[in-house]
């Protein structure tokens, strides 16, 4: 993934925000990165780039080689789906399904039709998430299964891309430690990594750090 | 497909919700094909009891106005009243054929029934003898044979407790002597020609001498075997009514008076099931009502949906998936219970239910039904499109 000469513009009432201002930066496959920077610094918008849900005011953004300038809403959705895998600080499992039910609802996106929950239990296998939990609904499982449950639906697809935003923020650090060991493990693997967060002992676990401020990249 | 299940959970945890737009709907479907199928079953019943009217043309003398339309009779003493003349009779019978033209005398008169009974008044229909066939059937006995003797409406005979052999004094005193009831005639219900129910039927022959009449007739009655009433009434019409300004006769066609009430009926019939046509858009605005709320509780579901790839149209059509799944429930139970509701309104203010399996009523069901799935459905675009327009971005960081 490459970012060229990426401007993003807010046009407010009160003036124009420029929340990225000329961001150029390149990932490469495998890599497990961290950005980090204070609050309103544009962390949050360069990963809402990267995963395709907001586009550039100007320059590109290449995923995988393609242009995401150039793409509709209905092919940036079917990029989402299928090349990146998002996590969130607070999770967002679908409180209507139960866990088999979140982990495998991309791959149902993807192939339009019901599916094995075979390929479900696998996943949640790696996650390490206790067989007796895939039945219940997220509601009834601890932070830590959540958060490992959203990593189980980000990962379902292959994804080449996971996308984390303060994945440990809305956990103690011990269930933390134990969240960040897995994606260490899921980069040694190959799966590339971009986290956002504000915390240094998080940010340790990736082997390089983007740091931001005022919508420039200072390091 | 997963947006279909979660639609049908979320639908279910929000149970109490659910159901009470689903009540609305219900109501609305009720009121529009309850009231549906009571039009219809008018219609069917009064088209049922004007059936023996069959295809008539009833002639009148001109009277001025819009004409009558024979029903009913003029008082005791008929003698200043606008007649047809034998000779205008002829006309319409030559017009009329091959159909048959019947002259009708009718008046009304006291009589008494068995000694020492009240005295009562009742109409009186003097036929010739051969067309009586023509115009009613009897339900026990025979056609006239004699002179003194008459045919009885049904209702007439079972008012008065008169059976075959009967005898009826006729005038006040018996003053024009005496008639036997040969036959009672079948039910006609309401109609155009001659109303025999409540009335007794004589010949013309016993009619002309009692009131000293010589073929000068109240009306004729022209019986169209073919069902091209409209075109005997107006050959009618132009033989008799030559002169704009002097009119001799008024001419009404059975079938299109008929026609006439059906219209009337089927306006009435529009007018009411538009009123319950009103509950079906207060039931659809609450339709709209739960689905925004669902919109707006689940605004982070659906960022989260579209943030994983989901694409705007399954958002949409979850949303939709819900309305639908409230519409076809709430309009299904709808119909069942308006065919309960039409069952119980025709007993109650019809008294018989047995115009109630028709096709017309499975119609108006189906266009309840129908009509209550097609506002749920419009009901849950606006909300089910919002859901899936919104901002991916925003919608994620709502909470």
């Amino acid at each position: 993934m490459s970012f060229r000469d990426v401007v993003k513009v807010y046009p407010l009432p009160a003036g124009d925000v420029t929340a990225l201002d000329r961001v150029t930066f390149r990932v490469d496959r495998g890599e497990f990165i961290s950005i980090m920077g204070p609050s309103g610094s544009g962390k949050s918008t360069l990963l809402n780039m990267m995963g395709c849900l907001d586009t550039p005011t100007s320059g590109d953004i290449y995923i995988s080689g393609t242009r995401t300038g150039d793409m509709s809403d209905s092919e940036l959705t079917n990029l989402r789906r299928d090349r990146i895998g998002f996590i969130f600080q607070y999770f967002n499992l679908f409180p209507l399904l139960n866990v088999i039910e979140n982990v495998t609802f991309p791959m149902m996106l993807k192939s339009q039709k019901s599916v094995d929950p075979e390929r479900g239990r696998e996943v949640l296998r790696a996650v390490a998430l206790e067989e007796p939990l895939f039945t219940h609904t997220p509601l009834e499982l601890s932070g830590g299964q959540q958060q490992r449950v959203a990593i189980a639906r980000a990962l379902i697809n292959d994804p080449d891309i996971l996308l984390c935003d303060e994945p440990t923020g809305n956990l103690d650090s011990k269930t933390g430690a134990g969240i960040m060991d897995l994606m260490s493990e899921l980069n040694r693997k190959g799966t590339t990594i971009i986290m956002v967060t504000h915390d240094q002992h998080i940010a340790e676990y990736s082997r390089r750090t983007i740091r931001i401020a005022d919508g420039r990249i200072v390091a | 497909m997963i947006f279909w299940e979660i639609a049908k959970r979320n639908i279910r945890i929000h149970m109490l919700r659910s159901t009470l737009a689903m009540l609305g709907i219900v109501i609305g479907v009720v009121a529009i094909a309850s009231m549906g199928i009571l039009g219809n079953s008018l219609v069917a019943t009064v088209s049922d009891s004007l059936k023996s009217v069959g295809d008539s043309v009833i002639v009148t003398p001109y009277s001025g106005g819009g004409g009558g339309m024979g029903m009913g009779g003029g008082g005791g003493s008929s003698s200043g009243s606008l007649k047809i003349t034998d000779q205008n009779f002829q006309q319409i019978k030559r017009v009329a054929a091959p159909n048959v033209a019947i002259p009708v005398y009718q008046t009304s008169e006291h009589m008494k029934i068995g000694v020492g009974s009240d005295d009562i008044v009742a109409s009186i229909y003097g036929l010739p003898t051969d067309d009586v066939p023509d115009l009613m059937k009897l339900q026990t006995g025979d056609y006239n044979n004699g002179n003194s003797g008459c045919l009885v409406g049904s209702t007439f005979a079972k008012d008065h407790n008169l059976k075959v052999g009967s005898r009826i004094s006729m005038g006040t005193d018996g003053s024009k002597g005496t008639l036997r009831v040969t036959g009672i005639i079948e039910e006609r219900g309401m109609s155009f020609d001659i109303s025999t129910d409540n009335a007794i039927v004589v010949t013309d022959e016993w009619f002309e001498n009692t009131y000293n009449r010589n073929k000068d007739y109240d009306e004729v009655v022209v019986k169209v075997k073919d069902g091209d009433t409209a075109s005997v009434k107006t050959a009618i019409e132009k033989q008799l009514n030559k002169h704009k300004d002097n009119k001799i006769v008024s001419v009404t066609d059975s079938k299109a008076t008929m026609n006439t009430i059906y219209e009337t009926f089927g306006t009435v019939t529009t007018f009411v099931s538009a009123i319950g046509g009103i509950s079906m858009i207060v039931a659809g605005v609450s339709i709209f009502n739960i689905m925004m709320m669902s919109v707006n509780e689940r605004i982070k579901e659906i960022g989260i949906m579209r943030s994983i790839g989901t694409q705007k149209k399954e958002v949409m059509s979850m949303f939709i998936y819900e309305a639908a799944i409230i519409g076809v429930i709430g309009s299904i139970i709808g119909g069942i219970l308006s065919v309960l509701a039409g069952y119980a309104i025709s007993a109650l203010m019809l008294g018989t239910t047995k115009y109630l399996l028709t096709v017309a009523n499975a119609l108006s069901v189906a266009e309840g039904v129908g009509f209550g799935i097609v506002i749920c459905l419009a009901c849950g675009i606006y909300p089910a499109w919002q859901a899936a327009n919104l901002n991916p971005i925003d919608a994620l960081r709502h909470e």
